[in-house]
């Protein structure tokens, strides 16, 4: 099979593996560009509506789960790559390790939401004003007993565990990772592979239960017990697109060249059109339990979601969030050409955070829709806040190789075909 | 070689030891043109498919077909089953509900495609295929082990024998063999027919066992299978249940079941009766009313405690009191007078209420009289309400009243056409007793919830609020028939004369329609006496 071995593996020093000078004179100007943007789009929004401060913060979380939920997919995409001992994900592996520390900075971009509940009353989550059970005449009981759920006290220390479990999961599989690129044992690989089953259980019980808290309890007495893994859906699909996009932008400025070929763009095109399903698969089966169901404190949220301009976003989604990039994918051709497989990663990135808006801005008090100007602030807010950690992972890249150098299997995962 | 030569010749196969070796021959059979051509080898080969110039399978396309067909078919047949062929409303849900059509098509995408993708690999391998020429050479058993063999079909159109034999001894090869027809019988063996025939034979036994059944008759009982879905251990209505102290298989309502809708319950609205006025009047009557709706109430007076026999009674049954007090005492007006003879003692009395007769003595009016009825509709009329009530009119009342109340509904042209000798007219909601100023709005509500005469009550069908729209559309069907134009003080004068003058050009039109009539009876009259008299 001499021809199908593709060479042995680069020295751990070769250029290949370094991050383009290119990238990394963009760190200082995305991370202070990104951070103004953000902040920008953040004060535009305070100042739309009759409760600004309410529509800024909720287009800052939008923005924030956006980002969260692509970080995490890249922490889970690490992990299952180790649970299911993956040979050809290896060359790809460490873009998402990078992404994965990103989770340390969103912690800090979480400061101001968690500030919401204790400096207002209800500024962001309607639960945290005392008024709103009364106000919804719900009746006193129930609403007892949601608050001992949704607290302030409680609500933060759930929100300091859950980057507390994912924190040390990023940490310790990336400091594993990079360690093994100075000594190459295959001890640490072994490690990690052992590791990765009860850091995956931590992993979904806690993306569940932060979909609950931050994106579900905006509708406090709405309810859906696979909202979890419909957020969890979107967000290994993005994860998924990123990686597709980020080897892109690296190779054509220069980086792993000869590591990443058309068979890797070709499984991460396999992967985004299964994701692509997916997605479309949880979140109508979220919908068609309650359409069918019909019963008033289930069908609440979808109700506001499917009237008026909502709907049209509703609309927005089944066409361009499923059946076009589903189409799109479809092909072996598309998938086998890593421009368009980039293409459609992009794509499915902008998608993606259509479906993080429909999730969220719908339950902005009032309907504040924001109009033309809240959509503009809305991915001012966003750009900025991706461009800020795009520009700190450039950074840690840049102090890192941007593969995976000694990977036992590296060698095996550059030689990978599909069949 | 040569002692074949008189056999049709299937190809051409060679053998290798490795996959290079194997690899490289594929090229350059690939470059000499040859398509027809086939690899085998002990595992899967990575580039084989580029080095062989197979081209990219059309099976991708047969999938995408079939399983478009499958999305096709399930919709079409969902929407043709339950939105045209025999509509039918599951969960209140539209008869063309796409949600709910969307697991089935998803299910039979996947299946056509998965059947597509399956039997499509078949045909495009021409399987199913028993037996290959190729097996009739012994060295190619080791394909399955450790060598590789390329093969060059004779269908191929460059196919020429000693060309591919010198193409095939050129690579690295020290074998090359014609693939000849199989020397070997292309008969099936015998012991499969055997199998066969068996199989068939057993397989025709259910049904001719089925077929005896159909045509004989057993004193067995029936085989039940699942004996407990035959016989459900659930309950039908009106059967009797051992597992209740009152036997009853259908449970009555928990006491103080309050119906969603009529939580706000205020005894005014949900009785028709003023209950100020009515306790100020006959208190025993007022509380058992209230008991009737809110079996918790816990009487001022230590009645609660000490209940009078007659009263607990009543606080028992609560389906006894009002409705059946109603009916009798203008069922059975005649009885009240041999029953008032007890009417002194004042015990008696309020047992004898309730038990139904609320007219103790002659001389006191009907209860249905005395009692305080609420005057006016404690709804605010619109046009809405006035809506409700003429569809609950038109579903419950119209049967027996008729659609504009004259009392000549389908049921009543059906009890006269048969000449049914039990039943009673009813009544015409036109005639003047039955006017807002003779029977209060009240008094209408109570009618139609707990009936009278033939007419049973309409509480536990029509909700409260419905009920009360029909006493307004009753209004208003009344005053579409007897309406007077003095009663409407806004109308414009321009207006005020045109209806007079239509009112007054309709009155000659029947005046006159009315005298050409009876002038052409007196004629025929005439006539026919006229004939007579001849």
């Amino acid at each position: 099979m001499s021809e199908h071995n593709a060479p042995a593996p680069k020295s751990s020093d070769d250029p290949a593996f370094m991050l383009p000078a290119s990238l990394a004179a963009l760190r200082l100007p995305l991370c202070v560009g990104g951070l103004i943007v953000m902040l920008l789009g953040w004060w535009l929004a305070s100042d739309i509506g009759d409760h600004g401060e309410n529509f800024g913060m909720s287009v800052y979380l939008t923005a924030a789960v956006y980002c969260m939920t692509i970080v995490l997919g890249c922490l889970f995409f690490v992990l299952i790559q180790h649970l299911v001992r993956a040979g050809w994900s290896i060359v790809v592996r460490r873009i998402a390790e990078l992404v994965m520390v990103m989770v340390i900075p969103m912690g800090i971009l979480f400061v101001p939401i968690i500030a919401s509940l204790w400096v207002g009353e209800g500024t962001l989550y309607s639960w945290d004003n005392a008024e709103y059970g009364p106000d919804n005449g719900l009746p006193a009981d129930v609403w007892d007993e949601k608050l001992r759920w949704l607290n302030q006290d409680w609500f933060t220390v759930r929100t300091i565990g859950y980057f507390a479990v994912w924190t040390s999961l990023a940490l310790f599989f990336f400091k594993n990772s990079v360690r093994q690129d100075k000594t190459g044992e295959k001890a640490i690989t072994d490690k990690m592979q052992y590791w990765s089953g009860p850091a995956v259980m931590l992993f979904s019980l806690t993306t569940t239960f932060a979909a609950f808290d931050w994106v579900m309890s905006l509708a406090p007495m709405w309810f859906s017990t696979m909202f979890g893994v419909y957020l969890f859906a979107g967000s290994i699909l993005g994860a998924h697109c990123l990686l597709a996009v980020a080897s892109y932008v690296l190779q054509k400025q220069g980086a792993m060249r000869d590591e990443v070929t058309v068979e890797h763009y070709h499984d991460l095109g396999k992967l985004i059109f299964g994701f692509v399903f997916f997605w479309t698969y949880i979140s109508f089966s979220q919908y068609l339990l309650i359409w069918y169901g019909n019963i008033p404190e289930e069908t609440e949220w979808f109700y506001i979601r499917q009237i008026g301009s909502w709907g049209s976003v509703a609309l927005v989604l089944i066409f361009f969030h499923w059946m076009l990039p589903f189409a799109g994918t479809m092909s072996r051709h598309v998938r086998r050409k890593p421009g368009l497989v980039c293409a459609w990663g992009a794509y499915l990135l902008i998608m993606h955070y259509v479906d993080v808006y429909f999730m969220i801005m719908p339950s902005v008090e009032e309907g504040n829709a924001g109009g033309v100007m809240g959509v503009v602030a809305s991915i001012l807010c966003v750009v900025g806040m991706a461009g800020l950690l795009s520009g700190l992972c450039l950074g840690l890249a840049q102090q890192n190789k941007v593969v995976a150098v000694r990977d036992p299997r590296l060698g095996e995962s550059i030689a990978f075909e599909n069949f | 070689m040569s002692e074949n030569n008189e056999k049709k010749v299937h190809g051409v196969v060679a053998e290798y030891t490795s996959v290079d070796t194997l690899l490289s021959a594929c090229r350059r059979v690939r470059d000499a043109g040859y398509e027809k051509t086939d690899a085998f080898t002990p595992f899967p080969v990575h580039g084989i498919d580029k080095a062989l110039g197979i081209k990219p399978t059309v099976l991708p396309w047969i999938v995408l077909g079939a399983g478009v067909t499958g999305t096709a078919t399930a919709l079409v047949m969902q929407i043709w089953m339950n939105s045209i062929d025999y509509p039918y409303i599951i969960s209140g849900k539209p008869f063309l509900s796409l949600p709910a059509f969307m697991p089935v098509a998803f299910e039979l995408t996947v299946l056509f495609a998965s059947f597509g993708a399956f039997f499509g690999m078949w045909a495009l391998n021409g399987l199913p295929k028993f037996s290959n020429p190729i097996f009739t050479d012994p060295r190619f058993d080791r394909v399955t082990d450790d060598r590789f063999f390329l093969y060059i079909d004779s269908k191929d159109d460059q196919f020429d024998r000693s060309g591919v034999e010198k193409l095939l001894g050129d690579t690295e090869t020290d074998y090359v063999q014609t693939v000849v027809d199989d020397d070997s019988s292309d008969k099936v063996p015998k012991p499969f027919f055997m199998m066969w025939g068996l199989i068939v034979g057993l397989s025709v036994i259910p049904l001719l066992v089925v077929l005896k059944m159909r045509v004989s008759h057993s004193s067995q009982p029936r085989f039940h299978i699942f004996y407990d879905m035959d016989f459900s251990p659930a309950k039908d209505a009106q059967q009797y249940s051992t597992l209740f102290r009152d036997s009853r298989a259908m449970r009555p309502d928990v006491p103080g079941t309050v119906a969603r809708g009529e939580e706000q319950a205020n005894l005014n609205y949900m009785t028709g009766i003023d209950m100020e006025a009515l306790t100020a009047l006959d208190p025993s009557r007022a509380e058992r009313l209230v008991r009737r709706f809110n079996p918790y109430f816990q009487g001022e007076t230590d009645a609660a405690q000490e209940p009078s026999s007659g009263e607990a009674a009543s606080a028992d049954e609560p389906s006894a009191d009002e409705p059946s007090a109603d009916k009798q005492s203008q069922d059975e007006p005649a009885k009240a007078p041999a029953v008032a003879g007890d009417a002194g003692d004042k015990k008696a009395d309020a047992i004898q209420a309730d038990a139904g007769d609320a007219a103790p003595a002659a001389a006191k009016p009907s209860v249905m009289e005395t009692t305080p009825w609420l005057d006016s509709n404690p709804l605010v009329l619109n046009e809405k309400v006035l809506a409700d009530g003429r569809k609950n009119f038109g579903i419950y009342c119209s049967v027996c009243h008729g659609m504009n109340g004259s009392g000549n509904g389908l049921v009543n042209v059906r009890a006269q056409k048969i000449i049914s000798p039990d039943w009673i007219q009813p009544s015409s909601l036109h005639q003047e007793t039955l006017y807002a100023d003779k029977y209060p709005a009240g008094k209408l509500f109570s009618t139609i919830s707990n009936g009278i005469r033939k007419m049973p009550g309409y509480a536990g069908q029509i909700k409260t609020r419905d009920r009360w729209a029909i006493v307004a559309y009753v209004r208003a069907l009344q005053l579409s028939q007897n309406a007077s134009i003095e009663q409407f003080k806004d109308i414009d004068e321009s207006e005020r004369a045109r209806i007079l003058k239509e009112q007054a050009d309709a009155k000659k039109a029947l005046q006159e329609k009315a005298d050409a009539d009876a002038k052409a009876a007196k004629e025929k009259a005439d006539a026919d006496a006229a004939k007579a008299s001849t």
